[in-house]
């Protein structure tokens, strides 16, 4: 696949990002810590899919995984990674250089340690211009003051000569995006990018992303722990737990009809304007699931108040309903499932009696 | 601007303080009258002479007056007479400095030198065995004592293989480059050595703190060479502390330099110092310890001034005040 | 499916029998057997027949002879120019070198430690008056400082009568603990600064704990960590000075220590030169070993030592 600068004249058929049981593992002094133990799904051209989980699932560690920026010491990588039909699961850190920054590129969380302090922004913006694109500086800042415009940062002249800390966290943000955007990348891994911002930023930052998406038909896939973000933003929504991958469906779809448990329990933990004031926040009770040892059974199976024997005996194996094969869940008794319904009269029973007596 | 200010004046204060503590510690104890020029004349003289004395170098003045006696002729290169050899101190002392100075320089240079390439190496290559020797080589080299670095290259280069002379010559590049060398190529090795170690020691942990940095992997994300991000985006980031050590290893090597001369003879700031103490020469001891402190001094402010030019953060914070 | 050899690293039999790390048990094992073997020479030679007197003449077939052995079963480091043994000088020395290091880095510590203290934890003026000391002191190059001190005080000790006590191995610890009283300063602020804002400071003072009390109570017990190690590596360096003060002739005039037997032989440094090469090793081992000793405690206390 010869690399070209605009994304769009890209073959479009086939899936962009293709993952077959990607597992990553970490060698420790404590054991092997399974932080991705199996993932696999698809993303298609320009589309844009979220990955929503709590510390410790796994989210981060799959992204950087696929992009392939592990630590090499003590990292044990399995599975098929292919992108736009090319194996890079099994590529190091040399080859991969020539796909980061022009294939794929990636956007952090906290943009003021993200940007190297000592560097003028106009600089930091042409590097992977001068270096991918191969070209000089004058055309690479040009096009750097083009990219701070994308961005809709204003006076972009007067910002290229300026230092990270000469600007504020939502510009540096920008600036971030605009670095990412340089060469054009076909898929863009944004990295819990809202989560250090104010929340009147966030949104803006996340509108943008959504605009640059369109313009250059380019994937997006956005790491968070937050919902919200992910709820008006992405065509697909991913649900990482204790390292696999547990329910993956349309936004929509999740919304309005979850299978998990977990999705419910992670739903109902966000605080509604509608609900009465001092109603007590829902929490999902218990602890992160252990990654060096995991049980045997489904890993959220300690944590969840619809759990059966079953569930803490067998892993549930991902699977989708005939109606709509487009939504996989990996669940004994999802949500809508009779035992479910059982098990939820049951609960609601037990607490009408208790505040009965 | 402030900052420079600030730091300008910080250099004055300190130096007048020091070279005016200097003279103090030099006259201490000399308080019968006649003291400073019959210490200075030695031997027995008489009262003319002592008188003669004190007219013209002001000994009589209360030390206050003296100082400033001092200081106009420093900065008017009269450094007063070497009232032994009778003769200006200014004019035998400039080739003893000059020796010095190369030493010095060439010294702190390659130290410099050295310690760049091999502490980007060892962060490179972090915990290899290749990094853990040379830390271990650098932590055996912070522990070598000036005089036993200096015996060592004497033993090693002059005695087993010959390849340099035992005595440093007073040869200036200008003269015989060649020669000037093979002179002056074991003192500065001597020196250079302990000082690479520090600054590469120091140099290695702020480049391992830096490459953990979030801006090091957004650099690799964007495709970035190794070599670019050790060169251009690590290295600048880790000059904190190597810079926060040179004022303090150029004293070092001063006192360094002292005991290298000393063993190899050569004829530099040095041994003239060690002779006129103990002669009590004490317009050449204030002279020669005024030009080391204000090249102490000079260094310091340069690097304070070198924190602005490397990190923009700390120039524009000052300025606005 | 469940692992149950562990994965980690193998656990080494150093690990497994808690011995420390290398360099610090040659270290210890070094200063130990010095301290030892140079106090038993020095005040009980009975114990160690194996080391000759101070200025036994080592013969050679029956005539003293300057440099008459090289390092061998007759003399393991050679004799000297006065045909004495160097081994056995290099022992006595080690007593003199150590008590004028120890002397000096107990004077620098707590004169130092004091003005730390006091500048880190009350800052304002006291701060600047001190930085502007500590940094007067450090900008004069400590050789120059010292080899200044002690000849001044040649001198005034015959002015004042009174300054008698004060012999070459006072004058030299005097004068190298005042030297070293900056950087101490200097770290122990640095340290001050940094505790003084941790919870138990705050705490103690919301208790309505006086100032003196907080700095004797709270503060300084947290220092020791860092002073002790601080200590060690101030020794090794101050072990060097000694060396060197010694090299130039500053030195004690009797016994020789090692930077001044150093200094007699290096003249015949070509003939004879295991007369200079093993003082050397003796000093270079010693300092070392401190540093050593000084590099595994700043380990084990977490510090981040100033630039030394």
């Amino acid at each position: 696949m010869s690399p070209t600068t605009q994304a769009a004249s890209r073959d479009t058929d086939a899936p962009l990002l293709e993952l077959t049981d990607v597992a990553t593992h970490f060698r420790t002094p404590r054991g092997l810590v399974r932080a991705v133990d199996g993932v696999s799904f698809t993303l298609e051209r320009g589309k844009s899919l979220g990955i929503v989980g709590e510390s410790g699932s796994g989210k981060t560690i799959l992204s950087r995984s696929i992009m392939g920026l592990l630590p090499t010491h003590g990292t044990v990588r399995s599975g098929s990674i292919r992108y736009a039909g090319r194996e890079i699961g099994n590529l190091g850190r040399k080859e991969m250089r020539s796909v980061w920054g022009k294939e794929m590129a990636m956007i952090f969380q906290d943009p003021m340690t993200s940007l190297n302090p000592l560097m003028k922004i106009g600089d930091q913006i042409a590097e992977p211009l001068r270096i991918h694109l191969k070209m000089n500086k004058v055309d690479a800042w040009a096009t750097a003051r083009k990219l701070l415009q994308d961005v809709r940062i204003p006076e972009p002249d007067r910002r290229l000569h300026q230092y990270p800390h000469e600007l504020s966290g939502g510009m540096r943000q920008r600036v971030m995006i605009a670095i990412s955007m340089a060469c054009g990348p076909t898929a863009l891994f944004a990295d819990e990018p809202t989560t250090a911002l104010d929340v009147t930023v966030q949104a803006q930052i996340l509108d943008l992303l959504a605009e640059q998406r369109r313009e250059r038909n380019m994937s997006v896939v956005l790491v968070t722990h937050d919902l919200g973000v992910v709820a008006g933003h992405t065509d697909e929504i991913a649900v990482m737990y204790g390292g696999k991958l547990v329910e993956k469906a349309s936004t929509r779809r999740l919304f309005a009809a979850m299978k998990m448990p977990y999705t419910e329990a992670l739903l109902a933990s966000i605080p509604k304007m509608s609900d009465a004031s001092h109603t007590r926040l829902a929490v999902i009770p218990g602890r992160p699931p252990d990654l060096v040892n995991p049980t045997q059974g489904c890993r959220f199976a300690a944590r969840c108040p619809y759990a059966q024997d079953r569930c803490r005996a067998e892993e549930p194996p991902l699977t989708s309903t005939a109606d709509d094969p487009d939504h996989s869940y990996a669940c004994w008794y999802p949500v809508g499932s009779p035992e479910y319904h059982e098990t939820r009269a049951r609960l609601a029973s037990t607490t009408n009696t208790v505040e009965a007596a | 601007m402030r900052y420079f200010a600030q730091r300008l004046a910080r250099f004055f204060v300190v130096f007048f303080i020091v070279t005016f503590g200097l003279m103090i510690l030099l006259r201490l104890g000399m308080n019968a009258p006649g003291d400073p020029a019959r210490t200075m004349l030695g031997g027995t003289v008489t009262d003319e002479q002592i008188a003669t004395a004190n007219a013209r170098y002001h000994l009589d003045d209360p030390l206050i007056m003296q100082y400033f006696w001092w200081l106009k002729g420093m900065v008017t290169l009269d450094m007063g007479t070497s009232v032994q050899q009778n003769i200006a101190v200014s004019s035998y002392i400039g080739s003893r400095v000059l020796v010095t100075l190369f030493l010095g320089l060439y010294s702190l240079a390659l130290a410099i030198i050295i310690a760049i390439p091999v502490a980007v190496f060892q962060a490179y290559r972090r915990d290899t065995r290749r990094d853990k020797a040379i830390s271990i080589v650098s932590f055996g080299l912070v522990s070598v004592p000036n005089v036993v670095m200096a015996v060592l290259m004497v033993l090693v280069f002059v005695r087993t293989l010959g390849w340099f002379p035992r005595t440093g010559e007073k040869i200036y590049p200008w003269d015989d480059p060649v020669e000037h060398f093979r002179n002056f190529a074991l003192p500065v090795f001597a020196l250079t050595l302990p000082v690479a170690a520090v600054f590469t020691r120091l140099l290695r942990g702020d480049m391992i703190r830096t490459l953990q940095a979030d801006f090091i992997t957004l650099a690799s994300a964007k495709g970035v060479s190794v070599r670019r991000i050790l060169w251009r985006h690590a290295l600048r980031n880790s000059l904190f502390s190597v810079l926060t050590s040179i004022g303090l290893q150029l004293s070092g090597v001063v006192g360094g330099a002292i005991v290298v001369e000393q063993l190899f003879n050569m004829k530099g700031m040095g041994t003239l110092l060690v002779i006129t103490i103990l002669s009590k020469d004490l317009f050449v001891v204030q002279a020669l310890a005024a030009i080391i402190v204000f090249v102490v001094v000079v260094v310091n402010l340069l690097v304070d001034l070198s924190y602005a030019a490397v990190d923009p953060r700390i120039r524009q914070m000052r300025s606005l005040g | 499916m469940s692992d149950t050899t562990s994965t980690g690293p193998r656990r080494t039999l150093r690990q497994r029998l808690h011995l420390p790390r290398l360099g610090v048990l040659f270290g210890t094992v070094w200063l130990g057997g010095l301290t030892i073997l140079t106090l038993l020479a020095n005040h009980v030679p009975a114990a160690v027949p194996f080391i000759r007197y101070y200025d036994t003449k080592v013969k050679v077939n029956g005539k003293v002879k300057k440099y008459g052995f090289g390092p061998g079963l007759d003399a393991w480091f050679g004799t000297g120019k006065s045909a004495e043994d160097i081994f056995a000088r290099c022992i006595y020395g080690a007593k003199l070198t150590l008590l004028i290091g120890i002397g000096a880095t107990i004077i620098g510590l707590v004169v130092g430690a004091v003005i730390g203290v006091l500048s880190g934890y009350f800052r304002g003026w006291t701060d600047r008056i001190a930085g502007i000391t500590t940094d007067s002191l450090m900008s004069i190059p400590p050789l120059l400082l010292s080899l200044v001190l002690v000849l001044r005080l040649d001198d005034l000790k015959e002015q004042y009568s009174w300054m008698g006590w004060i012999s070459r191995p006072w004058q030299l610890s005097l004068t190298l603990g005042l030297v070293s009283v900056a950087p101490f300063a200097r770290i122990v602020r640095a340290q001050t600064m940094v505790l003084r804002e941790r919870e138990f400071v705050t705490a103690a003072r919301s208790l309505g704990a006086s100032r003196s009390r907080i700095i004797m109570r709270e503060l300084m017990p947290n220092l020791v960590p860092a002073m002790v190690t601080v200590a060690f590596t101030g020794l090794g360096i101050l072990i060097a000075a000694e060396a060197g003060l010694a090299f130039l002739g500053m030195g004690v005039e009797q016994p020789h220590t090692w930077g001044k037997m150093i200094d007699i032989a290096r003249d015949d440094i070509e003939k004879a030169w295991w007369a200079t090469a093993f003082p050397c090793l003796m000093l270079f081992l010693t300092v070392l070993s401190f540093n050593l000793l000084g590099d595994e405690l700043a380990r084990r206390f977490d510090i981040r030592e100033a630039a030394v």
